[in-house]
């Protein structure tokens, strides 16, 4: 254990909350997907990929990362949205598993549809040249782009909260994240809100893939290995708990940037031994409610 | 309800109606029967191999989702742990395949056990993400494991001829091969049969039908979902360790996320709940995945879409869409 | 709270987070005896409705049935002491026929696994089954999907499913609710022919209904009790008279 100086675990820790904060936006649209559709998103992890895709054609096509980083959520926005209107929202009475049936069927779909656009390789995807090279922290060097990372992830957070907090919008979201009867009684256009809430979801995650892009690359397989930890995340922080999925999503993040320090063979592994933790303590999830969805 | 089922068909009119009725009420000879003749149906053997081995895996499969109404997206584990436990204990040790078959059955068992007791603490929509964390974590695991192969998978799973009680196969020769899965596929339909016809069988319905009803009627609903759930891993492992034996190899791939998908997809395009849909299912897949294949290298596009549809408007699959038209009728 | 009574709870309370749905409630439900609980909305009778049938445990406080402490025992477990109940919105197992439904029910209570054993060699329990159904009315709709029947059917499997238990005591949440006078009328009756073999406690609405069939009433308001005994105590109480009669008769 020696070389492990206060500077390094700190490094990782950061490291941790670049790859937390990713993991994070994942979990947030999960949650919200869940929280007001009882959905759960199968094909989260394909949006994900679908907006890694998309920022790459459109970085190529603009010549800019930032043009990108706006198309491409607000493009898959479009499409799931379209998929809410027509292949989902025909399930919702026929009971909790079809509708994720569904979207497994799609998330099959779309990444043999991105195969075959853009062949099964992985392809490059360049760190955008303003965010290159190392910020000094004050004790270490650390890459600003991934400091770009946890500076947007925070910025959206911040605004998804006032949202959800602030707005009306916000409050028949939190509403019907509470009892989604409630909401349909009180005659709101509740389909209105799935389409949006849907929409916002997977635009989410495919900011996530266009942030995530230039830290890995983009491939037609990046959406499955980043689905499980999504749905690890919100085990972990709670089905339906913003702040049960951040929380987790950052905990994941670090722990497993730190275990590879210590315990390299383990770090893969780690986020499934919090996982089983919290499923023997607290099976709800750190911020889940006991009881809730019967 | 006069005397309840007690009616007298002594010799039942043997006309076309009656038909379903009677395979209905034999369906373990019916199944054994068409089994017994369908390599000839197929164009070569080892597509109907691989028909009755991914078949048993959706039977698993539907045991725990068809049957009980529990969404598991990491059954790939214990086809995988089935076919590991097989492959590493003939291939590398020696070991007879009349003892590691069972072996690896019992391992899947503790596998799910473990796991099971994992998830079903949960609420029921928490099920689908967990097991697929789960199985996740055990593709991890084996996947580091010395005796593997890792990445390469394990190779040298070599039974090449079995004899029992004087009958001898060649496993070498596909046909031989086939009638050696072949027993063991008729032997767990006959205990599939008896499982579905006891008490156990009604109370898996009611938790699917109700679960909030089923214990309030008294059912210990968390120990029945546990035992449903040990017992489809039981099946899924021996598909496993028939398809190590097959294949005299295990990839990797039989433990990853894409290979519970699969079995999620057999069950679903052949017949939820019903005895015979998954084979349906297994038929249906790799019938497209042989023919779609063959003009194009994006069959999966095909097999999503397929399935896609059905979700929305045949979610009771072929077999399970057909023995509703026949009941209709009658 | 007397040594007779088969159910009965010691200063129970129930806090959801942090909402205090039932406070210090100690309340002796008599055998035999048809015992009618009533509140306006809020009052925490469904709360108290699922403390007594195991759906949760009380927070704090204890449970007793036939003098043992059942506090904590698990939601299955009130089956196979002898108490059922029927829900308020019909829960039944929709894709079984009715007949299923209650044969079913009568397996939960015989056999606990059964997995080696045929299904028909239970076969005394689908003529058990018919005979249930018979008592409710439902015997020429036994070969119906439960979720074919009308809601009046269904509310009648509902109960024939509780029967199933053979339970000592019934729990009924409602059972009138969206019934038509008619059928109110004809469900009173099937009540009243309960109460001859085992003790029932109704959750009620119905006011009318309530003090005519009902031996005790048990009142609760704001999730504390406010008033216990016959119809007569109640219409005579104050407290109750300001709280709940005064807001106007159904």
């Amino acid at each position: 254990m020696d070389g492990i100086t206060p500077q390094l675990l700190a490094l990782q820790v950061f490291t941790g909350l670049a790859l937390g904060a990713i993991y994070v936006l994942l979990a947030v649209g999960l949650s919200l997907i869940f929280g007001m559709l009882t959905v759960v998103n199968f094909a989260h992890g394909a949006f994900f990929m679908l907006g890694a895709y998309v920022g790459l054609f459109a970085a190529e096509q603009t010549g800019s990362f930032w043009a990108a980083l706006v198309i491409a959520p607000l493009a898959v926005a479009a499409v799931g949205m379209l998929c809410e209107r027509w292949l989902i929202r025909p399930l919702y009475g026929r009971g909790i598993d079809y509708p994720l049936l569904l979207t497994f069927g799609l998330a099959y779909m779309m990444v043999e549809g991105i195969r075959i656009v853009f062949g099964k390789a992985g392809l490059p995807f360049e760190t955008p040249e303003l965010l290159q090279g190392a910020t000094n922290l004050g004790f270490a060097d650390f890459p600003t782009y991934r400091l770009f990372v946890i500076g947007v992830v925070a910025l959206l957070l911040v605004v998804l909260w006032l949202l959800i907090e602030r707005t009306s919008f916000g409050l028949i979201v939190r509403a019907g994240a509470r009892d989604p009867v409630i909401v349909r009684v009180l005659g709101i256009d509740v389909s209105r809100v799935w389409l949006i809430v849907f929409g916002v979801g997977t635009g989410i995650a495919a900011l996530a893939g266009v942030l995530a892009a230039p830290l890995q690359g983009v491939s037609p397989e990046m959406g499955s290995s980043v689905l499980i930890v999504a749905f690890v995340i919100t085990v972990v922080g709670g089905m339906g708990s913003l702040v049960g999925a951040v929380v987790a999503g950052l905990l994941v993040g670090v722990v497993e940037s730190l275990a590879v320090l210590f315990v390299p063979e383990a770090a893969k592994v780690s986020m499934f031994v919090i996982m089983a933790a919290v499923l023997l303590v607290r099976p709800q999830g750190l911020f889940g409610r006991a009881g809730l969805m019967a | 309800m006069k005397s309840a089922t007690a009616s007298l068909r002594l010799s039942p009119p043997l006309t076309w109606a009656a038909l379903p009725g009677l395979i209905a009420r034999h369906r373990v000879l019916a199944t054994i029967a068409f089994f017994a003749v369908f390599p000839w149906l197929m164009p070569y053997q080892s597509l109907a191999i691989n028909i009755l081995i991914y078949g048993l895996y959706a039977v698993g499969f539907n045991l725990l989702f068809g049957y009980t109404g529990l969404l598991s997206f990491g059954h790939a584990a214990f086809l995988g742990v089935g076919a590991y436990t097989a492959g590493i204990l003939i291939g590398q040790h020696g070991a007879a395949w009349w003892w590691a078959i069972p072996v690896a059955i019992a391992v899947g068992c503790l596998v799910a056990l473990a796991m099971g007791l994992l998830a079903i603490r949960t609420r029921g929509i928490y099920f689908a993400m967990v097991t697929l964390a789960l199985s996740q974590c055990v593709y991890f695991l084996v996947y580091q494991l010395p005796a593997s192969g890792g990445e390469n998978g394990l190779r040298g799973v070599n039974v090449s001829e079995v004899s029992l009680f004087g009958l001898h196969l060649n496993l070498l020769d596909p046909m031989h091969k086939y009638y050696f899965v072949f027993g063991f596929v008729a032997l767990a339909m006959a205990v599939l049969s008896r499982i579905l016809a006891s008490p156990f069988g009604g109370a898996i319905e009611a938790v699917r039908e109700n679960e909030a009803r089923a214990r309030a009627c008294g059912f210990d609903i968390e120990r029945t979902k546990l035992l449903s759930f040990v017992l489809s891993a039981g099946f899924c492992a021996l598909a496993g360790a028939l398809n190590a034996i097959h294949l005299s190899s295990v990839p990797i791939e039989t433990l990853d996320y894409a290979t519970s998908g699969l079995v999620v997809m057999l069950c679903l395009l052949g017949g939820m709940g019903t005895y015979f849909g998954p084979f349906v299912g297994a038929a249906l897949f790799l019938l497209i995945q042989d023919l779609a294949s063959a003009w194009t290298e994006h069959w999966q596009l095909y097999v999503g879409a397929v399935f896609v549809l059905f979700v929305l408007f045949f979610p009771k699959g072929v077999w399970g869409t057909l023995l509703e038209r026949i009941r209709h009728d009658r | 709270m007397t040594a007779e009574a088969l159910i009965e709870t010691r200063g129970v309370t129930r806090r959801f987070g942090g909402f205090t749905a039932l406070k210090d409630v100690s309340v002796g439900i008599r055998p035999g005896v048809l015992t009618s609980i009533i509140g306006p909305n809020g009052a925490g009778k469904s709360t108290f409705f699922n403390l007594l049938s195991g759906a949760f445990a009380p927070s704090e406080g204890r449970v007793f049935f036939q003098g043992r402490d059942i506090t904590g025992l698990r939601a299955h477990e009130f089956a196979h002491v002898g108490i059922a109940k029927s829900f308020q919105i019909t829960n039944l197992f929709p894709n079984f026929t009715a007949l299923e439904n209650v044969r079913i029910a009568l397996q939960a209570h015989v056999s606990r696994y059964g997995l080696w054993r045929c299904r028909s060699a239970l076969a005394g329990l689908a003529d058990e089954a018919a005979t249930l159904l018979e008592s409710v009315g439902l015997a020429d709709h036994a070969r119906r999907l439960a979720r074919e029947l009308a809601h009046g059917q269904q509310r009648a499997l509902e109960i024939a499913v509780a029967l199933a238990a053979r339970p000592k005591l019934l729990l009924m949440d409602e059972p009138t609710a969206g019934m038509s006078p008619e059928e109110t009328k004809v469900m009173m009756v099937l009540i009243r022919k309960l109460v001859e073999q085992r003790t029932v406690v109704l959750v009620e609405h119905k006011m009318k209904m309530v003090m005519g069939i009902s031996e005790r009433i048990v009142v609760l308001h704001h999730g504390e009790l406010l008033a216990e005994g016959t119809p007569d105590d109640i219409r005579n109480d104050e407290m109750v008279k300001r709280v709940y009669l005064g807001q106007g008769q159904h």
